[in-house]
C-alpha cells in the first residue's frame, strides 16, 4: 500500500512538471491551431538556463532558497523571451501559409534549439548541483521531502495564476476570444499579432519553469530531454481537450500518474508505447478529449 | 468631404476580383444602407473598410484620416465598428464577456465600462437576465442583440451592420429596425448592408446598389424604393423591366 | 518560377528524366565508394521519399511516423530471412503485405481525424513501433539483427558497393514508376480532390474514406520495398534507424523538394541526405545551419525548391461546341416517368445548438420539374440541401430517391458520395471547386462514380489501360464541359476561370455524375445579368436532357421565370409551396421574405426587446 502511494506521489511530481508544460501546447494550439513541435525544446532549454545561473551561484555563499528562486525566475523570463523570438522569427511570417508549411517550420526551430543547446552544452548530460535539502517527512508510509512538496506547490499556484489570469483578466479573455474567432477579435479592437505573441510568451514561462524544476528534481538534463517531455505534454493537451486549460493540467496529472505506474507495475520500457496507445485510443474514440475542446472549428 | 469616404476599392480572394471599383459615401447622421444580390460584394466592401480584407487599390477616408492601409484594431479605435454578418458572437464566453471585449480599446477605463455596459443593458434588457449565461445559448434575436451590443461598447462613431436581419423572425427584424434608428438618434452614423430590401429602405435615408462588385445605383431611400429596377430585382414587383429573354448559352 | 517549369513540353520532361537516369547509371563510373554509399542512401530516401509522397504529397494527409512502415518492412524481411531461411526476394511480397497492414491499422482509426490529429497519432505510431522493436527479444532487441544475408540475383549475391548502388536505383526506378501510374490513375484524381477539398470530394461522389486508406496503403508499401533493401544492403537492423527523427528527415524530402512533384522529391532527397554531408566542413554546426535552411525556407519559399507542375486538362481532344444533350440518356437507366414522384423530402429537421435550422420539411420533387427553395438569408434553405446529399445528418425524416435498379433509395443514412450514386448530385453555396485542379479534372472527379461504366479502353495504350483512365470517360468530360459553355477551358485552372465560368463548371461536375436531379445551391449569386440569362439558359437545358432541377435562390427575376414550382422557407420551416403566382400572391411570404409591412407577428418590437419589462 504505501509503495502505491509512494508511485502515485512521484507520479504526481512528474505530473505537474508535465501539466505545466501542456499548458503551453494547449494555449498555442488553441489561438494559431499549431502543434508547437519547438515547445519541448524551450522546456529542455529553461533547463539549461536555471542550470547556468546554479552553476554560477553556487560558487557565490548566497542562500539556497534565493539561489533556486533566481534560477526558477531567469529560466522563465529567459524562456519567455526565447518563445516570443521563436514566434516572430519561425511562425509570424506563416500564420497564413499553408498549414504544413508551419508545421515544418516548427520542426526547424525544434531542431534548431537541440542544436544550439548540444554545441554550447556538449552532447551528454548536464548536472545540477545538488541543492534541494533532502530532509522531508513521512505520512503513511510516503516518504515527501520539502523539495517535492515546494515544487508541486509552485507548479500548481503557477497553474492557478494562469487560469486566473485567462479568465479573469482582458487580455485572458481577449485570447479565449482570439482562439474562437480571429476575425470577429479583430474586430474588437484586439490587437491579435500582439495576443498570439503574449500566448508564446506565457506558454513558454510555464515550459521553462518547468524546466527548472524538473532539473532540480531529476539533476540531470540534456539538450535532447524536451522530446519525449514534449510529445508527453502533447499528449497530456490533446486528453485534456484542445484549448482547455484545466483539462490539460488534471490530464498532465494523469499521464504522470500513468506513466509512474507503469514503470512500477509494468515496465519502465514501455511506458512510451503505453502512453501513446492512450493517446490514439482517446482520439479514436473521444476525439474532443477527456473533458471538451474549447475551441470553435469554422467550417 | 463625406464623414466616411469610400473610393474606387478593388478588392480580391487569392485571384478572384470581388470589388471591382465600388465607390459610395455616408455623411454623418445618416442610415445608408448597401444592397444587392448575394455575391454583389456587400460583405466584401465591408470586410475591406473595417480592415479585414486588404484593398489592392483604392481608398477608404473616414472622418478625414486615411484608413486604407490601417489595421483592423487601429481602425477600432478611429471608431468605426464593423458587426459582422452572422453576428460571429464568441460562443463559448458569457454575454458579459463579450460586452467586455466590446470595450478592449479602453480596457483600463473600469468606469467607462460599466456605465456602457449598463447603457446596453438598458437598450436590451432581454440580455440582463442572461449575463452570466454562454452566449452560444442565446436565441437568433438575442444574438444579434449581443453583437449590436458588443459593437456600442467601444463607442463607435460610424457602426457598419451586415445583415442585422438574417435569419431572424419577422417580429425580431423589426426590433433590430428600432434599435437601429435608436442608435442613429443617440448620434452614431449608420452604414448597413441588409438583404431585407424593404426593411433597409424604409430605415435608410440613402442607399447604394451593388452588382459584381460596382456600385450601379444610388440615392435616396425613397427614390430607390420607387425606381422600377429595384422593384423588380429585389422587392418582387412584377418582372416589368428588363423581362429576362427565353436565354440559351451563346 | 513554377509557372515556367509547368509549361515544360512533356517531351523535355521525358528528356529530363532520360538524362537523369543516364547520369545515375554513369554515376559509379566516376564515384569513390563513400560517395557512391551516400548516393545509395540518397535513393533509399528518394524511395521513401516518392511512398510518403503518396500520403502527403498525393492525397495531402500528413504523417509524422512514416518511419514505421520502413521499419516494419525492414524488420519483417530480416526475419524471415534469418529465421525462415528465405530469400531476399522471397521475402519482399511478405513484407509489403505486412507494411500494408500496417497502412491500414495506421490508417483505419485516423481517417475521421482532423489533419493536425492526424499528425500526432502518427507520430504516436512510428513511435510505438520503434518501442516493440526496442523490447522485443524476437527483434533483437536495442541491438537489433544482424548477418542478414545479402540479395542475389541468378545465384550471385550483390555485396559490392555498385551492385547494391544499382539494386537502389533499380528499386527508385521503380517507386517512380509507380508514383506515375498511381498518379494518372482514378484513384490519383481521387486524391487530388481530396486534397483540395476534402468535403466538395465526398460531396461529388469520391469514397474519402477508402481513398483515404488506400493512400495509407500504397505509401506503406513503397516503405515496404525500402526496407528490406535497407537492411540487406547493411546486413544489419536495428531501432535507430527507426527514430523519430528519421520520419521527419523522410517528410522533408518531400516538402522541401515540393509536395506531388516527382522531381521534387529526387532533389528533396539529395538534398536532405547529400547536403550535410557536403557541410562537413562546418561539421559541428551541420545540423543547426540545417534547421535554420529549413525555417528560412517555409518563409520564403513555402511550396519547396521544385514544386509540382501546374496540372493540365487531362483530355487533349478538340473542344467541343455547346450542344443540347440527347434527352433519352439518364431515363433509359430506370427513371421514373415525366410527372411521377422522383425524389420524397419527408419530416427532415436540423438542430444547431439552439436553433432549428431545419424544421420538419416535407415536400416531393417530380421527374422533369424545375422546384426553386426560396427564403431570406439563414432560412434553412442550405443545411436542407446538407440533410439532402448526406453532408449533415437530419435529427428527423426520411429522404428517398425513386427509380433507378433498386426502385427506390433511401438516402439519408448515406454517405454524400453514395447519394451521387444513387442519382443525387449538387452544387455549393460558395462554389467548391478544386481550385488547383484544371477544369477538365473538376469534372473528371465529378464523373468518379460512373468509372466503371466508361470501361478501361484507352487510347493511351498500356499505362493508361493498367489503371488510368479510359477514353470514354474523356469524351464524357468534354461532352460535359461543351454544355456548360466550357469546351475551350478544359485547360485552364479552376481558380483562374471567371466567376460566371467557375459556376458552370461547378454544375458540370454535379452533372458528370449522370444524376437523376442536380441540386444547385445559388447558382445566379454574385453574376451579372448577362450571366444570369446565359445560366437561366443552361438550368432549362438541364431539365429538357431529363435531369430534373431543386433550386436554391435569391433572384426573383430567375426564380419565377425558370421554376415549375416554389417553395418557401422562412426560419427553417416550409411557408409555402405552389406555383410561383401562388407563391408571389402569398401574404406570409410577403411578410416573411419581403418584410412585412403590417404588424402581423403576435410579438411586438416592445416585447421582443423587453423595452416594457
Amino acid at each position: 500500500m504505501s509503495q502505491f502511494l509512494q508511485y502515485l506521489v512521484n507520479g504526481l511530481t512528474i505530473g505537474a512538471f508535465l501539466s505545466l508544460t501542456a499548458l503551453g501546447y494547449t494555449m498555442i494550439y488553441g489561438i494559431i491551431r499549431l502543434i508547437n513541435f519547438a515547445h519541448g525544446d524551450i522546456f529542455m532549454v529553461g533547463a539549461f538556463a536555471g542550470y547556468t545561473v546554479l552553476v554560477a551561484a553556487a560558487a557565490a555563499h548566497v542562500p539556497v532558497a534565493l539561489i533556486v528562486m533566481a534560477a526558477l525566475v531567469a529560466g522563465m523570463l529567459f524562456t519567455g523571451l526565447l518563445g516570443v523570438v521563436v514566434e516572430r522569427v519561425a511562425y509570424q511570417p506563416l500564420l497564413s501559409a499553408p498549414r504544413l508549411a508551419i508545421l515544418i517550420s516548427a520542426l526547424g526551430a525544434s531542431l534548431a534549439l537541440e542544436e544550439s543547446a548540444r554545441l554550447i552544452f556538449g552532447a551528454g548530460f548536464s548536472s545540477y548541483p545538488h541543492l534541494l535539502p533532502t530532509a522531508g517527512f513521512g505520512v503513511a508510509g510516503v516518504r515527501l521531502t520539502y523539495a517535492q512538496v515546494g515544487m508541486f506547490v509552485m507548479a500548481v499556484l503557477l497553474m492557478v495564476g494562469l487560469y486566473l489570469f485567462v479568465h479573469r483578466t482582458m487580455l485572458g479573455t481577449a485570447m479565449r476570444a482570439l482562439a474562437m474567432d480571429r476575425d470577429a477579435a479583430r474586430l474588437m479592437g484586439i490587437n491579435v499579432e500582439r495576443i498570439i505573441l503574449l500566448t508564446f510568451f506565457l506558454g513558454s514561462v510555464l515550459a521553462g519553469a518547468a524546466g527548472v524544476m524538473q532539473g532540480l528534481y531529476y539533476t540531470q538534463i540534456n539538450f535532447i530531454m524536451g522530446f519525449l517531455i514534449g510529445l508527453r505534454a502533447f499528449t497530456a493537451a490533446v486528453l485534456g481537450g484542445i484549448g482547455n486549460i484545466p483539462g490539460a493540467m488534471v490530464a498532465g496529472l494523469l499521464i504522470g500518474l500513468l506513466q509512474s505506474f507503469a514503470a512500477a507495475y509494468v515496465s519502465a520500457r514501455w511506458t512510451d508505447a503505453l502512453v501513446f496507445c492512450v493517446l490514439i485510443l482517446v482520439l479514436v474514440v473521444k476525439p474532443t478529449g477527456l473533458f471538451g475542446e474549447r475551441i470553435v472549428e469554422r467550417v | 468631404m463625406a464623414f466616411l469616404d469610400v473610393r474606387d476599392l478593388h478588392t480580391f480572394y487569392r485571384d478572384t476580383e470581388a470589388l471591382k471599383g465600388a465607390s459610395l459615401d455616408v455623411e454623418e447622421g445618416e442610415i445608408v444602407a448597401l444592397l444587392g444580390s448575394n455575391g454583389a460584394g456587400k460583405t466584401t466592401t465591408l470586410r475591406t473598410i473595417s480592415g479585414l480584407q486588404r484593398a489592392r487599390s483604392g481608398a477608404v477616408i473616414f472622418d478625414g484620416s486615411d484608413l486604407t492601409r490601417a489595421r483592423p484594431h487601429e481602425i477600432v479605435s478611429a471608431g468605426l465598428v464593423h458587426v459582422p454578418e452572422g453576428r460571429r458572437i464568441f460562443s463559448g464566453l458569457t454575454v458579459d464577456e463579450n460586452l467586455s471585449l466590446g470595450a478592449y480599446l479602453s480596457r483600463g477605463d473600469r468606469k467607462r465600462m460599466s456605465e456602457d455596459r449598463d447603457a446596453v443593458y438598458a437598450l436590451f434588457p432581454r440580455l440582463v437576465e442572461r449575463r452570466r449565461q454562454v452566449a452560444g445559448t442565446l436565441s437568433g434575436g438575442e444574438q444579434q442583440m449581443l453583437a449590436i451590443g458588443r459593437a456600442l461598447m467601444s463607442r463607435p462613431r460610424l457602426l457598419a451592420l451586415d445583415e442585422p436581419s438574417m435569419g431572424l423572425a419577422p417580429a425580431v427584424v423589426r426590433a433590430v429596425g428600432q434599435v437601429i434608428q435608436r442608435i442613429r438618434a443617440a448620434g452614431t452614423t449608420i452604414l448597413m448592408v441588409e438583404q431585407n430590401v424593404r426593411q433597409a429602405l424604409r430605415l435608410a435615408d440613402r442607399a447604394f446598389v451593388l452588382e459584381t462588385g460596382r456600385v450601379v445605383l444610388s440615392g435616396p431611400a425613397g427614390e430607390l424604393a420607387a425606381d422600377p429596377r429595384v422593384q423588380a430585382a429585389y422587392l418582387g414587383g412584377s418582372a416589368s423591366v428588363d423581362e429576362p429573354p427565353d436565354g440559351t448559352v451563346p | 518560377m513554377p509557372r515556367v517549369l509547368g509549361l515544360v513540353s512533356e517531351r523535355r520532361a521525358a528528356a529530363g528524366w532520360a538524362v537523369t537516369l543516364a547520369v545515375a547509371l554513369a554515376a559509379p563510373l566516376v564515384m569513390g565508394s563513400y560517395q557512391l554509399s551516400i548516393a545509395t542512401s540518397v535513393l533509399t530516401f528518394a524511395m521513401l521519399g516518392l511512398g510518403l509522397n503518396i500520403v502527403v504529397g498525393y492525397a495531402g494527409l500528413l504523417d509524422l511516423g512514416y518511419a514505421a512502415f520502413f521499419a516494419i518492412g525492414a524488420y519483417t524481411s530480416s526475419l524471415l530471412s534469418l529465421e525462415a531461411g528465405l530469400g531476399f526476394w522471397q521475402t519482399l511480397p511478405f513484407a509489403v503485405v505486412a507494411t500494408a497492414i500496417g497502412g491500414c491499422i495506421i490508417g483505419y482509426p485516423t481517417l475521421r481525424l482532423r489533419s493536425d490529429y492526424l499528425a500526432i497519432v502518427t507520430l504516436g505510431f512510428g513511435e510505438i513501433v520503434r518501442i516493440i522493436a526496442t523490447n522485443l527479444t524476437i527483434t533483437g532487441g536495442p541491438n537489433g539483427l544482424y548477418g542478414i544475408p545479402a540479395p542475389g540475383i541468378a545465384g550471385v549475391s550483390i555485396t559490392s558497393i555498385p551492385g547494391l548502388y544499382y539494386l537502389g536505383l533499380a528499386f527508385t526506378v521503380a517507386a517512380l514508376l509507380l508514383s506515375w501510374v498511381l498518379s494518372r490513375s482514378w484513384l490519383g484524381y481521387a486524391w487530388r480532390s481530396l486534397r483540395e477539398d476534402e468535403t466538395a470530394a465526398e460531396a461529388v461522389g469520391v469514397p474519402t474514406v477508402r481513398v483515404k486508406l488506400l493512400a495509407y496503403v500504397m505509401g506503406a508499401i513503397v516503405g515496404g520495398v525500402a526496407g528490406p533493401f535497407f537492411a540487406a544492403r547493411f546486413g544489419a537492423v536495428d531501432p535507430t534507424s527507426f527514430t523519430f527523427l528519421v520520419s521527419v528527415q523522410i517528410l522533408l524530402v518531400v516538402i522541401v523538394g515540393g509536395m506531388g512533384s516527382l522531381p521534387g522529391v529526387l532533389l528533396g532527397a539529395l538534398v536532405i541526405i547529400a547536403l550535410p554531408e557536403a557541410l562537413r566542413a562546418v561539421a559541428d554546426f551541420r545540423l543547426l545551419i540545417f534547421a535554420l535552411a529549413l525555417i528560412a525556407l517555409m518563409v520564403f519559399r513555402p511550396q519547396g525548391l521544385w514544386p509540382a507542375p501546374r496540372p493540365r486538362g487531362a483530355p487533349r481532344g478538340r473542344p467541343v461546341p455547346a450542344a443540347p444533350l440527347e434527352a433519352a440518356a439518364p431515363a433509359t437507366r430506370g427513371q421514373p416517368a415525366a410527372g411521377e414522384d422522383l425524389l420524397t423530402v419527408a419530416g427532415v429537421s436540423r438542430r444547431f445548438g439552439g436553433v432549428r435550422a431545419v424544421d420538419d420539411v416535407s415536400f416531393t420533387v417530380r421527374t422533369g420539374e424545375i422546384v426553386s427553395i426560396i427564403g431570406p438569408n439563414g432560412a434553412g434553405k442550405t443545411t436542407l440541401f446538407n440533410c439532402i446529399t448526406g453532408v449533415t445528418k437530419p435529427d428527423a425524416g426520411r429522404v428517398v430517391l425513386h427509380g433507378g435498379r433498386h426502385g427506390r433509395r433511401v438516402l439519408h443514412r448515406r454517405a454524400p458520395h453514395r447519394v451521387v450514386a444513387a442519382g443525387l448530385a449538387r452544387t455549393f453555396q460558395g462554389i467548391r471547386l478544386f481550385d488547383g485542379l484544371s477544369a477538365a479534372d473538376n469534372v473528371l472527379v465529378g464523373r468518379y462514380c460512373r468509372r466503371r461504366r466508361d470501361g478501361w479502353r484507352t487510347s493511351r495504350g498500356l499505362t493508361g489501360g493498367l489503371v488510368g483512365v479510359s477514353g470514354a470517360t474523356h469524351a464524357e468530360v468534354r461532352r460535359w464541359l461543351g454544355f456548360v459553355g466550357l469546351g475551350d477551358r478544359g485547360d485552364s485552372l479552376a481558380r483562374e476561370l471567371s466567376y460566371g465560368e467557375r459556376r458552370r463548371l461547378e454544375i458540370a461536375r454535379a452533372l458528370a455524375s449522370e444524376p437523376f436531379a442536380v441540386l444547385l445551391d445559388e447558382p445566379a449569386a454574385g453574376t451579372n445579368p448577362t450571366e444570369k440569362n446565359e445560366l437561366m439558359g443552361l438550368i432549362r437545358q438541364v431539365r429538357d436532357s431529363g435531369v430534373s432541377v431543386v433550386l436554391i435562390e435569391h433572384d426573383m427575376d430567375l426564380v419565377m421565370s425558370v421554376s415549375d414550382r416554389v417553395i418557401v422557407m422562412d426560419q427553417g420551416q416550409m411557408i409555402a409551396e405552389g406555383t410561383p403566382e401562388q407563391v408571389r400572391g402569398n401574404q406570409r411570404v410577403i411578410d416573411a421574405y419581403l418584410g412585412g409591412e403590417e404588424e402581423t407577428a403576435a410579438e411586438t418590437v416592445e416585447e421582443v426587446l423587453g423595452w416594457r419589462s
